[in-house]
């Protein structure tokens, strides 16, 4: 299997605390891995040192062959808009835009689609989520769950290599956090490798595999194999064994 | 410590950008209030002062030529109202005839004033010093005027030698000589004070002798009526005759042309200051929503809470004022100090303390006003709003589609066109403050340039030529005028000349009563003039008067006026009304040719063929002619009469387009950290999705640009159209003779230059406060 993210050596300071501690990870092509742990272990630290968004202090993270320690805001930008998408707990998007101009402004700043083109795929994203009937609302005027769907179809439009996601449905309601959910495991299923810090075990339960961080360092992992949903039960209950087993 | 106190410490660090802002745009505002008001205090009292006891006349008449005071003494003793008169003889001399020893060597030849030696009076119309003491000389001593320190570099202790008519005399100069009204480049003739010994000493032997006869009433306003009974009565009159308004006028038109764009500029300041109160008082309210909502929450009530605000403010403004006060005191000696150079040191009064002062309290009142007005808006939001919907005080952000519709335009500019559009109240500010400050440069920069151009001369009721020569000596008028004419006619680098003779007629002023109309007449008369109201007379039977004239007859254009001459009586249609503030702005012009009227006046206007040396032509014919000529070359006058204003006009004019650069660049990045402060969020919203620094740094620019752009040409043409009506009015007001003036636009200046630099300060800043994007987390942008 083709490796799609190698962090080797991860170390973070902020403010002279060390928040990560030298964490290798290894991702490949096409996998759906879950990031679990204590409130202020580095979770999110460490996703967004991994993408990119963040400068590690030290280590390497090589992303399709290329070391992102050592890119420019312009490459590294480049590669956030063509190779990355991002859902964060808030969905971000920009208040003065439509949901559906939302959903194309990355499309459009790629421009490697014609913009015909990027509108029929942002389309059909907004169908397959559910959400083509308030593609032209505010998105101050559309529920938490329907700004979640759009922050994916946004983070979709220029068809990434990977998705990052920041506690994605943590501020929804289960019934909401499941839909999200099913459509993540679409996308994953279609092809694109997912990554997502959770602190919910039925979404860490979808993954493939699960990393548990504790005090800036990775201290174990467990391997699920490739969601389907008949298996969900027995797969939460793997989880929360395993999850005991690190007194989380 | 107070309460209050720690609350605006806290506040006052957590934003900074903003309270610094609020503090400098009072200190700059009142600063400049106070400035415009110390110029226009000390402008009025220390000429009230300096006239108090110099005492210039109500009335004078200067006249060449014999003089009969008894006639004088009969008709002023007769005359109602004249409370006082004197004559007193004047030695004209040459500049040429005056040679100035001193840390150099020169004469006094390129000076275009008349130079008169006097002794002092006893009683009225006193020479001072620059402690408004009556001057004392004492023989072999003499009093050089201040305006002369304009161009020469005179030094008390330099030796000055009169050289004239076969007598040679050496001065020292120990004082300097403020005349109360002889002390501006735009009057004719100025005053050198001599001792009564050498005076008597050298009245007859050398220089031409001329009289001011110099009248007083008990009402100042009296003296154009008494002008028109003297004239009549056929007294002395071969020379200037001006009244005190005019004096007064022509003594302080430079400081007032100063003190018109001072009030001006502190007048838009102070609007920009508010605009800027407004919108760092909004920003910090929005900032504060939810401790707003808290404090309603746990039962204060608006009242409550605004007063905590207010007391900010208040403590905040008033600190301001005073750092401006204070600041202005220092540094109002630079615009003072003309004044304090002519009309000498004025005592500090109670006015020059109170009125200053007074205006700190307007503008303290205004500002208060301004804000209790913002802070209205505090009383609208509900808790709910503040801490649930997280509704703010802006008005509703309108969200439209349509982004995704756009075919070609790039992401940056459409995404920039579409949030500034889309959100134009955020933007208002920007707008408003370019559009002001491309004010505040246009008006004085156009002022300036018309004052300096050429064509400036046509409202001053002259025509432009390459010289003009004026014989206006009583006796040998006619004599004088053969030679001229048969000079002129024989020069062949003349490409063309023309003469224009003065008469002086009599017509009915408004009043019903008769009053004296001097008219140019001559071929082309009044051609090149300036018309408020129709054109040049065509006709034998047109007349074109000056606007003072036209007043004073309570005629307009069209209306028909008699005038009498010779016994005659005969009717002429008003052609055109024109400015004019030459011979104190009462003229007419016409092309009849008032045959067997005595001329008072001669005037020839030359003009040369290309490449002929206009000054050299001048000097020549100075030597060949000798005195009694006054042969000037134009350029030259309008240099030596204007150039002043013009020069203090032109420091006022880059201080203040200075200022509305700094101006503009100061709020450009006030409004920037304001404004990147409230949009961390969409700034990491957009770096997180693949935008790069650079990409949302021109977004801003973008928008800036944009909004300033607009701002900036709506400014730019609004000012090059009001600002001469602006300039118009208030000329008006002063009654020179001025009513309506064009500007004389540098369109390259005017509407591309000053336009652009503003832009490009602008965007430069935008640029600059954009910086610190790149030092954005984003991830400690987007966990807020
Ligand atoms: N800008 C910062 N400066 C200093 N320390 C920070 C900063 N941001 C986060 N930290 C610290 O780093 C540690 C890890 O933070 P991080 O957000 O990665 O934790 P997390 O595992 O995502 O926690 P949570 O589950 O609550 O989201 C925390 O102890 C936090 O206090
Ligand atoms: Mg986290």
């Amino acid at each position: 299997m083709k490796t799609i993210i190698q962090a080797k050596g991860l170390w973070k300071e902020l403010d002279g605390t060390k928040i990560l501690k030298g964490i290798d990870v290894l991702v490949h092509e096409g996998e759906f891995v879950a990031i679990m742990g204590p409130s202020g272990s580095g979770k999110s630290t460490l996703l967004y040192n991994i993408s990119g968004m963040d400068r590690v202090t030290k280590g390497e993270i090589i992303f399709n062959g290329e070391d992102l320690a050592n890119l420019d805001d312009e490459k590294m930008s480049n590669i956030r808009l063509n190779k990355m998408g991002f859902i964060f707990q808030q969905s971000h998007l920009l208040k003065t835009l439509s949901i559906r101009d939302n959903i194309v402004l990355p499309g459009f700043k790629a421009n490697s689609n014609t913009r015909e083109n990027v509108n029929a795929f942002a389309e059909e994203l907004m169908k397959r989520t559910g959400i083509d009937h308030i593609a032209d609302h505010d998105v101050k005027k559309v529920s938490g769950g329907q700004l979640q769907r759009a922050a994916i179809c946004r983070a979709l439009i220029n068809s990434p290599d990977i998705i990052f996601g920041d506690e994605p449905t943590g501020a929804l309601n289960s019934a909401s956090a499941k839909e999200i959910m099913d459509i993540i495991n679409q996308v994953n299923v279609e092809g694109t490798t997912v990554m997502l810090v959770t602190h919910d075990t039925n979404v860490a339960a979808r993954a493939d595999r699960v990393i548990f961080l504790s005090d800036g360092n990775i201290t174990d992992e467990i391997v699920l194999g490739k969601y389907e949903e008949k298996s969900l039960f027995e797969r939460k209950n793997k989880m929360t064994q395993w999850l005991i087993k690190q007194e989380f | 410590m107070n309460i209050n106190l720690k609350i605006l410490k806290n506040d006052f660090k957590r934003n900074r950008a903003g309270n610094l802002a609020l503090l400098l745009f009072m200190t700059l505002a009142a600063g400049l209030v106070v400035v415009a008001t110390i110029v226009v205090t000390q402008l009025l009292t220390s000429m009230t002062g300096m006239y108090e006891t110099a005492k210039p006349p109500h009335f004078l008449q200067m006249h060449k030529g014999d003089i009969y005071q008894e006639a004088i003494d009969e008709f002023n003793s007769n005359y109602d109202g004249v409370t006082a008169w004197q004559t007193v003889s004047m030695i004209d001399v040459y500049g040429d005839d005056l040679k100035v020893y001193g840390d150099s060597e020169f004469s006094l030849s390129e000076s275009r004033l008349d130079i008169g030696l006097v002794k002092q009076n006893k009683e009225y119309d006193f020479l001072l010093d620059k402690e408004r003491n009556i001057i004392t000389v004492n023989k072999g001593e003499i009093g050089i005027p201040v305006i002369l320190l304009d161009f020469y570099d005179i030094n008390l202790g330099d030796t000055v030698e009169l050289t004239n008519n076969g007598v040679t005399k050496e001065f020292i100069v120990t004082a300097f000589v403020h005349d109360a009204q002889m002390n501006s480049t735009l009057a004719s003739s100025t005053r050198m004070l001599i001792s009564d010994v050498d005076f008597e000493d050298l009245f007859g032997k050398v220089g031409e002798i001329e009289y001011l006869i110099e009248v007083y009433f008990t009402d100042k306003s009296m003296a154009s009526d008494y002008q028109t009974a003297y004239q009549n009565e056929g007294l002395p009159q071969d020379g200037q005759a001006v009244t005190y308004t005019i004096i007064f006028m022509l003594s302080a038109f430079r400081d007032i042309v100063m003190a018109l764009i001072l009030i001006l500029v502190s007048i838009l300041l102070v609007m920009v200051a508010l605009m800027c109160i407004k919108y760092t008082v909004m920003a910090s309210l929005e900032e504060e929503i939810s401790e707003i909502g808290t404090m309603k929450a746990i039962g204060l009530s608006f009242k409550d809470i605004r007063n905590l605000y207010l007391k900010k403010y208040k403590i905040m403004v008033t600190v301001g004022i005073i750092i401006g006060y204070i600041l202005a005191l220092i540094l109002s000696n630079v615009f003072t100090d003309h004044i304090s150079n002519t009309f000498g040191k004025q005592p500090i009064s109670i006015f020059t303390i109170s009125l200053p002062l007074a205006t700190c309290v307007i503008v303290y009142v205004i500002t208060n006003h301004y804000c209790r007005k913002i802070l209205k808006k505090l009383k609208k939001v509900t808790v709910v709003d503040a801490l649930v919907n997280g509704k703010g005080f802006g008005k509703k952000e309108r969200v439209k589609d349509g982004l995704y519709k756009s075919k070609k335009m790039s992401v940056n500019l459409l995404l920039s066109m579409w949030e500034t559009l889309h959100n134009l109240s955020g933007f208002v500010l920007v707008f408003l403050v370019m559009f002001i400050v491309s004010g505040i440069m246009i008006v004085p920069m156009n002022l300036l340039n018309t004052m300096k151009s050429k064509e400036f001369i046509n409202y001053m009721g002259s025509s432009m030529n390459d010289i003009l020569i004026e014989i206006e000596s009583g006796e040998n008028l006619n004599n004088k005028y053969e030679i001229i004419k048969k000079l002129l006619n024989e020069d062949t680098d003349i490409k063309e000349f023309k003469e224009f003779k003065r008469v002086r007629v009599e017509t009915i002023n408004s009043e019903d009563e008769w009053m004296n109309l001097h008219v140019d007449s001559g071929y082309k008369a009044g051609n090149e003039l300036k018309y408020i109201d129709g054109r040049a007379p065509s006709e034998e039977n047109e007349i074109a008067i000056s606007k003072l004239n036209a007043d004073a007859l309570g005629k307009s254009n069209g209306d028909s006026i008699i005038l009498k001459f010779n016994d005659l009586q005969m009717n002429f249609i008003i052609s055109g009304i024109y400015q004019d503030v030459t011979s104190g702005g009462y003229t007419a012009k016409s092309i009849y040719n008032f045959a067997g009227i005595e001329a008072k006046k001669y005037q020839f206007t030359v003009n040369f063929n290309d490449d002929v040396d206009v000054k050299e032509k001048a000097s020549e014919w100075n030597d060949k002619l000798g005195g009694g000529y006054d042969i000037e070359p134009m350029e030259e006058f309008i240099n030596q009469t204007l150039g002043g204003v013009s020069r203090q006009l032109q420091v006022t004019t880059i201080a203040v387009v200075l200022i509305g650069i700094l101006l503009a660049a100061f709020i450009v990045v006030l409004f920037m950290k304001l404004r990147l402060a409230k949009d961390v969020a969409q700034i990491a919203a957009m770096k997180a999705i693949g935008f790069t620094n650079y990409d949302v740094r021109k977004q801003y620019l973008c928008k800036i640009g944009l909004v300033s752009i607009v701002g900036i040409f709506i400014g730019t043409f609004i000012s090059n159209i009001l600002g001469e009506s602006i300039v118009s009015v208030t000329l008006d007001m002063m009654g020179i003779g001025i009513s309506r003036i064009t500007f004389i636009i540098n369109p390259l200046i005017a509407f591309i230059i000053l336009p652009l630099i503003l832009l490009a300060v602008v965007i430069g800043m935008t640029w600059i406060s954009t910086r610190e994007i790149r030092e954005y987390n984003i991830i400690s942008l987007i966990n807020e």
